[in-house]
């Protein structure tokens, strides 16, 4: 057994590992990462987690319910760290992974995975009350630095396999012959809770302005019947690859852009991540800040938050900015959801939320989102020789959101906490009264 | 073809928390009866609910089910603690909206973007000077001096029931915290409840509006106690380095705070019942 497996196996059973070893950890973790582009590109199948937030029991019950790294290949949006009381725990075991399991997980980087903030907010408490020092504390920052800002998912299919049995209570669109599975909802489980079905697309229909194009939600074929145009364009999304020149016929998704928050109005293309020096502190402004702290709203166009600092995007920007750069999907965290994920805008963005029972007192649930692996290819992802010259955008195919798989979560039993449950403690709440 | 319409599963009823107690928990003393309910925070659906309601956005971490309530069995007095009146009582115009510390910096940065319209502005601090709910007909409070026998409260008189029962928190968007709650403790003679809200906006401000109900079973006697104290961030800081507290607990805590934080504005209530 190397030392790294030893690490994890200590990690996995929540106990920690001694600082020197988290100092070489974190070395070898920055030198991995620092190869990392700002967006990582991953194959799909592929599991996307939200915000994890120190909650690592949870993380325990997240990996039973999704699969153990590396028989899942899994992709973290970040918030590793901070409010949970195993921050710690959390983060070394995952980056323990990381190194163990290069290709098997993805790390990217939430607004969390920063100095200023973790001060704040716990995780520089928790390595001072556990360590005795900051030494541990700085380098995680210091890797925090080199997380990846974003990942592109490719290769995703746009059906599902049906799995697991259904409950009866299970809601469901009818299933046709000639439609797929395009949302499968499951429970811890693994029991169907609801799926939704779409029509099989055999086309990519002709050409359709943004506006036109962007109904996906399984009304477009019947709006735009499927035309016997050849195939457009195939390269895989996000890529930048503009023709046909194998002439395989594609059944393939759009890219799903993961990033921690949202879109920024600095950044119009995928590309334009991948020019930001993102080895730094987290700024308080600019494309960086936006891409981990931004939110999508019910607005039209962009926004400021009312917080006064901070944007808020509508849908109009989402369908624009998905359409733009050939993405079917954004997949983003950063924001507490009961129901453990939230499509909004026509399926164009959705949130995942990982940190179930937030904070030990909310009572939501969770969900990590599977996309599954086209195989209509034969299980091969074309890619692009990064040529990233578009085209012109007035003939653009319909892209197709992938298959989603949502698994929901509650949160780890009370008994595999190795703590005892927290009952109020009924107080006198009389310590500092003000009378005289 | 068989479709779902419009949004596919926006707010779907995903799964249903099982292990959650689901009831109230009630308690009948000497003519009044106490009833909390402490539930998971709301789900999309709701929440759309409630803000079309409120008008505004309820907070992150929105308790909307749970609850304090206080009735008087023989008159039509009943005081209740909900998130929802707490929030009716938040600015909804945005006149007294704070701004998180380095937003001059966010905005100067900002400047050539063209976007200026702020969304929906409203007191995101989600401030209140809730002092709970009136039902109709309750015997209406009056100003007065007499202060809550704190002396009886600190007689060790056994609790019989208690809770703590929280109403909303908002993370500010990792600017600090906002949070209403509510503390009910009932003795055999007595029962006191203290409805705090407390904000802390990271290098701005705290802010701390305790309404604390005291209701005597035996004289039918009710006092209401509201008080709002308020400081800027640096002072009450600074105050706390000079202490041998652990800084960044004693932060988020308020009942360390209330000492380092000043009185800006009380207000004493009372009211008998006919017992």
């Amino acid at each position: 057994m190397s030392d790294l497996d030893r690490a994890i196996a200590q990690l996995r059973a929540c106990r920690l590992i001694p600082e020197s070893q988290v100092r070489e950890l974190c070395y070898k973790a920055r030198e991995l990462l620092i190869e990392e582009g700002n967006v990582v590109c991953v194959d799909a199948p592929v599991t996307i987690c939200g915000d994890i937030h120190g909650q690592f029991h949870d993380l325990m019950e997240l990996f039973r319910v999704g699969g153990d790294v590396p028989d899942t290949n899994y992709l973290f949006m970040g918030d590793f760290v901070d409010r949970g009381f195993y921050s710690l725990e959390s983060f070394l075991l995952l980056l323990c992974l990381k190194v163990r399991y290069p290709d098997r997980i993805t790390l990217i980087r939430g607004n969390h995975e920063s100095r200023q903030i973790t001060t704040v907010y716990g995780f520089y408490d928790e390595c001072i009350r556990k360590y005795g020092n900051a030494n541990v504390w700085r380098y995680c920052c210091e890797v925090f630095d080199y997380l990846a800002l974003g990942a592109l998912v490719l290769g995703a299919s746009s059906g599902l396999e049906p799995s697991g049995p259904a409950l009866e209570t299970t809601s469901t669109t009818m299933s046709l012959d000639d439609s797929e599975l395009e949302t499968e909802v499951l429970n811890s489980r693994g029991e169907v809770t609801m799926s939704t079905y779409r029509p099989k697309q055999h086309r990519v229909d002709s050409p359709l302005l943004p506006s036109l194009s962007q109904d996906k939600s399984a009304t477009s074929s019947t709006q735009n019947p499927a035309s016997s145009m050849p195939p457009i364009r195939s390269g895989w999304a996000g890529t930048g690859a503009t023709s046909d020149s194998s002439g395989s016929y594609s059944t393939g998704t759009g890219a799903v852009l993961c990033v921690h928050g949202g879109l920024s109005p600095l950044i119009d293309t995928v590309d334009k991540i991948r020019l930001i020096d993102r080895k730094q502190e987290v700024p308080h402004e600019g494309a960086m800040c936006d891409l981990l702290w931004s939110d999508p709203d019910e607005i039209d166009g962009w926004g400021l938050s009312p917080r006064g600092a901070g944007f808020l995007f509508g849908g109009d920007i989402v369908k624009h900015f998905n359409y733009k750069n050939d993405l079917s999907l954004i997949a983003r965290a950063h924001q507490l959801v009961m129901e453990g994920y939230k499509e909004m805008f026509d399926g164009g963005i959705v949130t995942v939320w990982s940190a179930p029972n937030y904070c030990y007192r909310c009572g939501n649930v969770a969900s990590i989102l599977e996309l599954g692996e086209d195989a209509s290819n034969g299980g091969t992802v074309s890619r692009s020789n990064g040529d990233y010259n578009r085209s012109n955008g007035a003939a653009a195919a319909v892209v197709r959101s992938p298959g989603r798989r949502y698994r929901v979560f509650e949160a780890a039993a009370q008994d595999t906490r190795g703590m005892p449950a927290k009952k109020p403690v009924a107080d006198y709440f009389l310590v500092k009264l003000p009378w005289p | 073809m068989n479709r779902l319409a419009g949004k596919p599963h926006e707010g779907a009823d995903a799964t249903a928390m099982s292990s959650l107690p689901q009831r109230p928990k009630s308690m009948a003393i000497n003519g009044f009866t106490i009833t909390t309910q402490t539930l998971p925070i709301l789900k999309a659906e709701p929440i759309d609910k409630m803000t079309k309601k409120l008008g505004i956005a309820p907070p992150e971490m929105i308790f909307g089910d749970n609850f304090v309530e206080i009735e008087h069995k023989d008159t039509p007095w009943k005081i209740t603690f909900n998130a929802f009146d707490a929030l009716d009582r938040v600015d909804k115009s945005g006149e007294s909206m704070l701004q998180v510390a380095y937003s001059k910096q966010w905005q100067r940065s900002r400047n050539h973007g063209g976007i200026k319209e702020i969304v929906k502005p409203f007191d995101w601090s989600y401030s209140t000077d809730y002092t709970g709910s009136l039902a109709p007909g309750s015997r209406p409070f009056e100003a007065t001096t007499k202060h809550i026998p704190t002396d009886l409260l600190r007689r060790p008189d056994p609790i019989l029931f208690y809770d703590d029962v929280i109403l909303y928190e908002d993370e500010l968007a990792d600017n600090g915290i906002s949070m209403f709650s509510c503390k009910i403790r009932v003795m055999p003679a007595r029962l006191l409840l203290l409805a705090r809200f407390f904000l802390r906006l990271d290098n701005v401000l705290f802010r701390l509006r305790d309404t604390r109900v005291y209701v005597d079973f035996e004289t039918g006697e009710i006092i209401r106690e509201y008080q709002s104290k308020e400081c800027d961030y640096e002072s009450v800081r600074q105050a706390l380095a000079l202490t041998r507290d652990d800084v960044p607990a004693a932060m988020r805590d308020p009942n360390r705070l209330c000492d380092f934080i000043p009185l800006v504005e009380t207000r004493l209530e009372r009211t008998v019942l006919m017992v």
